[in-house]
């Protein structure tokens, strides 16, 4: 890794002799002209149609997001860091026999607030549960929650927000029902919302979602504003586009990057969201496991056994921050900027 | 050709035109102030000012994109300002097409040549399958020089010349009437502009088209247009036949853009001076102005006083070209 | 020319940009000597490196673009050698200055236009805050503003875009610059504002005597500025020699094609003369005549051998292998043979198009 850093780093900076040297270009004298120069003072032939061929490679938009992407051996390095994380935590409880509301272990004395070892990876916790299966179960359950949150707001706030940025008349009533949602705590929306609700998946993900998609919306809104006047969409209103078409056509493909790059925010965003209503109270309930729920349970054991609170904290930090990366760095990858 | 103006057929008739934006709360800016002309169909009519002139503006209201504060516009005989059916509508769409200065800008980036081109075709299902749709698609872009094999590129891989001949191809596809070219060779390099002003000239004969061709350069116009209309500040000071317009020009804004165009001959450029053109103000006492006909099919923006002085210049300039034939 | 001092002189010039893992050589060994007082304009295409090349006379180029070969002799320093900012002290904005295309990107929005011009005055010139002030009015009055001094405490968008590219030439000649590069000054200007400008840019050179190179696209404007033209294509200069020269005994193929291909030259009916393609790829080792791609008078020996230089006449030299005593003889285009007459009759007497009277 360092010295893939290195190596990268300095490339930049490489010295002023080596400059202007392509790799792969072979330095050679002017090409000898082979036949007998004289014979060359006659008439090229030339082809009218032969200019407007275009010798470039043919270009992709998908092909060229993913090259740039794999281009990268950090990107290749992270992603597989964040699949082999997603894979495990969705594999692995399947085959622990972990149950939040049972204790097995609760009477035996020697099996609690052990040390990570070989055989207790990740320790024991307070009622001599092994802290790796409740680590992953939990983190199971808090990946389901943010993106399944996640995918609801984005559905919902790109196709409202593509509206919104586009219909003026839409605007006057919309920006006002902004205000009012985002003037509103949210925690007192997710108390209201739990006590009706009560807990579970589907409530928790319909709190978590209930008022957030509107932010969505408006990021989106204004994004489509800042392109919706460009001269191309003029155009296609002389063709006679539907407003539809042009969402869907010259409106949503410009802005798949910063889509991309708000999505990779709002996960691990909502992973913190999660975490937080659970600490509260307010999140899946005693039947579950969740990252949120586990800090909670073992933040009292900060001191005495530390390794029951910053063990999942660090998988807590280490799952929000892969996804990200890999989310920035697929967004960045979607800027056809980067493509060459 | 001036005296048979009149059997000939207007296409495009704009009348008393008044374009206004609003600036603030209550304040109006006056971008086009009573504007009149019209276009026979089959010719090349230029309108012709610098920046901030209205003629992009005017050239806009004729698709329908800036709604006229005063007047009305005709498109064969029927208004098309202000409201209009859903019927009317898509129709002025179908026969008055746009070609757009910076072709950069005009094209989707993100969407194949062969859906840029195809956009209009989508939208009003001018083909009778896919198959009918690639032959047009094709055709269009061999009409305009490309390459069938160009379909699948993307906007950016192509050169200045072939995104504008993109977009000309995207206009011709609809079978328009009418064309209004805003400025269609000012953003490309000046090795190319020749071969746009071909292929528009060619495919006006081929396709029998018309023009509104929009510029801020008159010694472009010269080659192009049939008739111009000179702009200034929204106000439109002269219309002649194109080259009526640069033999006896008459209005002294016309004669200012004409000093200032700098012609490709070092002599003549070394020799002769602009000439600065300052808009006398609006002198309330002046008796008004109107477009007077100064020489058949010529007009210019006058009133009584300015008539003497303007005639007087026209028998000056009649002297010399009789001289000079 | 020949008894005229040299003032700058540029020895086969190479610049390549990094682009990401490729390099792009945008200059190919251009040499350039320019003399005192006169006015050199560089014309060509966007891409033909017009721009690149003089900025190496100010050491303004992009950050990832270096001179990688050749020197540039200005009284006895190689500008090629400074490096920093401090050794272009002294050179950059205050002997060599440039004004630019657009004036808003040199002019800073949130400062009032006589703050600006003093600011330069000062950094180069050691003097009093009062004299400094009177000495920018006096050159704002100079370039032509009227009521120089009410007008001293305005901010930028208080201008008009033609009066913004007045205050940057005030700038640009407010430390007496020995050579004044104008990158495209008008090419956002609407044409009469453009008449204006160049105008007071020639009165200027007259009264302060500055040497003045051009850059434009617009052989109207060449026409009516330059002593000298340098045509560039490529990253080369590809012909140069006395404005009267390029213009009525061009040599190059290219210089034709440019010339022919101005709708001012069109007659009503005809097709115009157009070049064909677009412009070679600078990524890529041109082998060859760059221009040969899209000539239909190329020879084949455009395409193996690059041409040297030609001598046409001691100031007048082209790069074409059209010269060379064994190449055919070939006419140039028909649309620019007796150019002079025919654009005289075009236009009319003294062509003012038929407007004598003032």
């Amino acid at each position: 890794m360092i010295n893939f850093l290195k190596k990268h780093m300095f490339d930049k900076y490489r010295l002023d002799k080596d400059f202007g040297k392509n790799p792969e270009e072979t330095v050679s004298p002017e090409e000898e002209v082979a036949v007998n120069e004289d014979e060359l003072f006659c008439q090229a032939e030339f082809d009218e149609k032969k200019s407007e061929i275009i010798a470039a490679p043919r270009y992709s938009y998908w092909k060229s997001v993913w090259k740039t992407f794999v281009g990268s051996k950090m990107n290749i390095a992270v992603s597989i860091l964040v699949i082999f994380i997603v894979a495990f935590s969705f594999i692995y409880p399947s085959f622990s026999n972990y149950d939040p509301m049972d204790a097995p272990y609760i009477n035996d004395a020697s099996r609690k607030y052990l040390a990570p070892s070989a055989e207790h990876i990740f320790g024991t916790d307070d009622i001599g549960n092994e802290v790796f299966d409740v680590v992953w179960e939990g983190a199971r359950n808090s990946l389901i929650v943010s993106l399944a949150a996640t995918a609801i707001d984005m559905i919902v706030g790109i196709i409202v927000g593509a509206i919104w940025g586009f219909s003026k008349k839409m605007d006057k009533w919309m920006i006002e029902i902004y205000n009012v949602i985002s003037n509103v705590p949210f925690l007192l929306i997710a108390m209201i919302l739990s006590y009706i609700l009560g807990n579970g998946f589907g409530p928790l993900i319909f709190t978590m979602t209930v008022t957030d998609w509107i932010f969505v919306a408006y990021f989106i809104r204004t994004q489509v504003m800042i392109i919706r006047d460009r001269e191309y969409n003029l155009a296609s209103k002389c063709l006679g586009t539907s407003t539809w078409t042009m969402v869907t056509k010259n409106i949503l493909p410009y802005l798949i990057s910063v889509i991309m790059t708000y999505i990779s925010r709002q996960v691990p965003a909502l992973i913190s969201y999660e975490v937080f209503l659970s600490y509260m109270g307010l999140g899946l309930g005693m039947q579950y496991a969740s990252l949120g729920r586990t800090i909670s349970n073992y933040t009292s054991y900060m001191r005495g056994y530390p390794h029951l609170f910053w063990i999942p904290v660090s998988i807590l930090a280490i799952i929000s921050i892969s996804l990200y990366i890999v989310g920035q760095k697929l967004a960045d990858a979607a800027d056809p900027r980067t493509h060459r | 050709m001036s005296t048979n103006n009149n059997e000939r057929e207007v296409i495009l008739s704009i009348r008393h035109v008044d374009i206004s934006f609003d600036i603030g709360k209550k304040k109006k800016f006056k971008a086009v102030k009573d504007a009149s002309f019209d276009i026979y169909r089959g010719e090349t009519f230029a309108l012709v000012g610098e920046s901030g002139s209205g003629k992009t503006t005017l050239g806009r209201a004729a698709i329908r994109i800036n709604p006229c504060s005063a007047g009305e516009i005709l498109f064969n005989g029927e208004r098309i300002s202000g409201k209009i059916s859903r019927k009317q509508d898509r129709n002025v769409i179908r026969n008055i097409q746009m070609i757009f200065q910076d072709p950069a800008a005009s094209l989707n980036e993100r969407a194949t040549i062969e859906y840029c081109i195809s956009e209009g075709l989508y939208n009003f299902h001018l083909y009778k399958d896919e198959e009918d749709r690639i032959a047009k698609v094709d055709k269009a872009l061999e009409d305009v020089g490309l390459l069938p094999e160009h379909k699948s590129r993307y906007p950016h891989e192509f050169s200045g010349g072939q995104r504008q001949r993109v977009g000309i191809a995207r206009a011709m596809i609809m079978e328009p009437q009418l064309i209004i070219a805003d400025e269609p060779i000012s953003a490309l390099d000046v090795s190319i502009r020749a071969q746009i002003l071909n292929l528009m000239n060619k495919l006006k004969k081929e396709k029998n088209l018309t023009y509104l061709f929009i510029a801020h350069d008159l010694s472009v116009v010269r080659f192009i247009a049939d008739r111009i209309a000179v702009i200034h500040l929204g106000k439109i000071v002269e219309i002649a036949e194109s080259e009526d317009l640069f033999r006896y020009p008459v209005h002294p804004y016309t004669i200012s853009l004409l000093s200032a165009v700098p012609m490709p001959d070092p002599i003549i450029e070394k020799q002769r001076d602009s000439i600065v053109y300052t808009k006398e103000e609006d002198d309330p006492e002046a008796s008004p102005r109107e477009m007077r006909e100064i020489r058949p099919g010529h007009f210019v923006y006058a009133n009584d006083e300015d008539m003497v002085a303007f005639e007087e210049r026209l028998k000056k300039l009649e002297l010399y070209n009789a001289e000079n034939q | 020319m020949a008894e005229k001092n040299i003032i700058l002189s540029a020895k086969d010039i190479e610049v390549k940009f990094r682009v990401r893992k490729n390099y792009l050589t945008a200059i190919r060994n251009v040499s350039l000597d320019l003399y005192e007082g006169e006015t050199f304009a560089i014309v060509g295409e966007s891409g033909s490196g017009k721009s690149v090349f003089t900025k190496t006379f100010t050491g303004m180029l992009e950050s990832n673009g270096r001179v990688t070969n050749g020197s540039i002799m200005f009284h006895d320093v190689d500008l090629v050698q400074l490096k920093s900012d401090k050794d272009w002290e002294g050179i950059r904005g205050a002997k060599i200055s440039t004004v630019f295309q657009d004036p808003m990107t040199s002019l800073n929005p949130i400062k009032t236009i006589g703050s600006q011009i003093v600011e330069v005055i000062e950094k180069h010139q050691k003097i009093s805050k009062q004299e400094a002030k009177e000495q920018a009015i006096s050159m704002m009055a100079r370039v032509g503003i009227p009521n120089a001094a009410d007008r001293f405490d305005e901010y930028p968008f208080q201008y008009s875009g033609g009066m913004r590219q007045r205050i940057v030439i005030a700038i640009a000649l407010s430390c007496h610059p020995e050579i004044l590069i104008c990158d495209e000054p008008t090419t956002a200007l609407d044409v009469t504002i453009q008449a204006q400008i160049i105008k007071l840019i020639k009165d200027l050179q007259k009264e302060l005597g500055f040497t003045t190179i051009y850059i434009t696209h617009d052989l109207g404007v060449v026409a009516k500025v330059a002593d000298r033209v340098g045509v560039m294509y490529g990253g080369q200069i590809i012909e140069y020699g006395t404005v009267e020269e390029i213009f009525y005994d061009p040599k190059h193929p290219y210089t034709w094609a440019l010339l022919s291909s101005l709708p001012q030259l069109g007659v009503k009916g005809e097709d115009l003369y157009y070049i064909n393609g677009t412009p070679p790829s600078l990524f890529n080792r041109i082998i060859g005549d760059s221009f040969a791609p899209r000539n239909p008078h190329a020879l084949k020996i455009d395409f193996a051998k690059e041409p040297p230089f030609f001598r046409v006449s001691d100031t007048h030299y082209a790069k074409t292998w059209l010269l060379d005593p064994r190449a055919p003889s070939l006419e140039k285009p028909e649309v620019i043979q007796d150019l002079h007459e025919k654009i005289e009759k075009m236009t009319g007497k003294g062509g003012a198009f038929y407007v004598d009277e003032q």
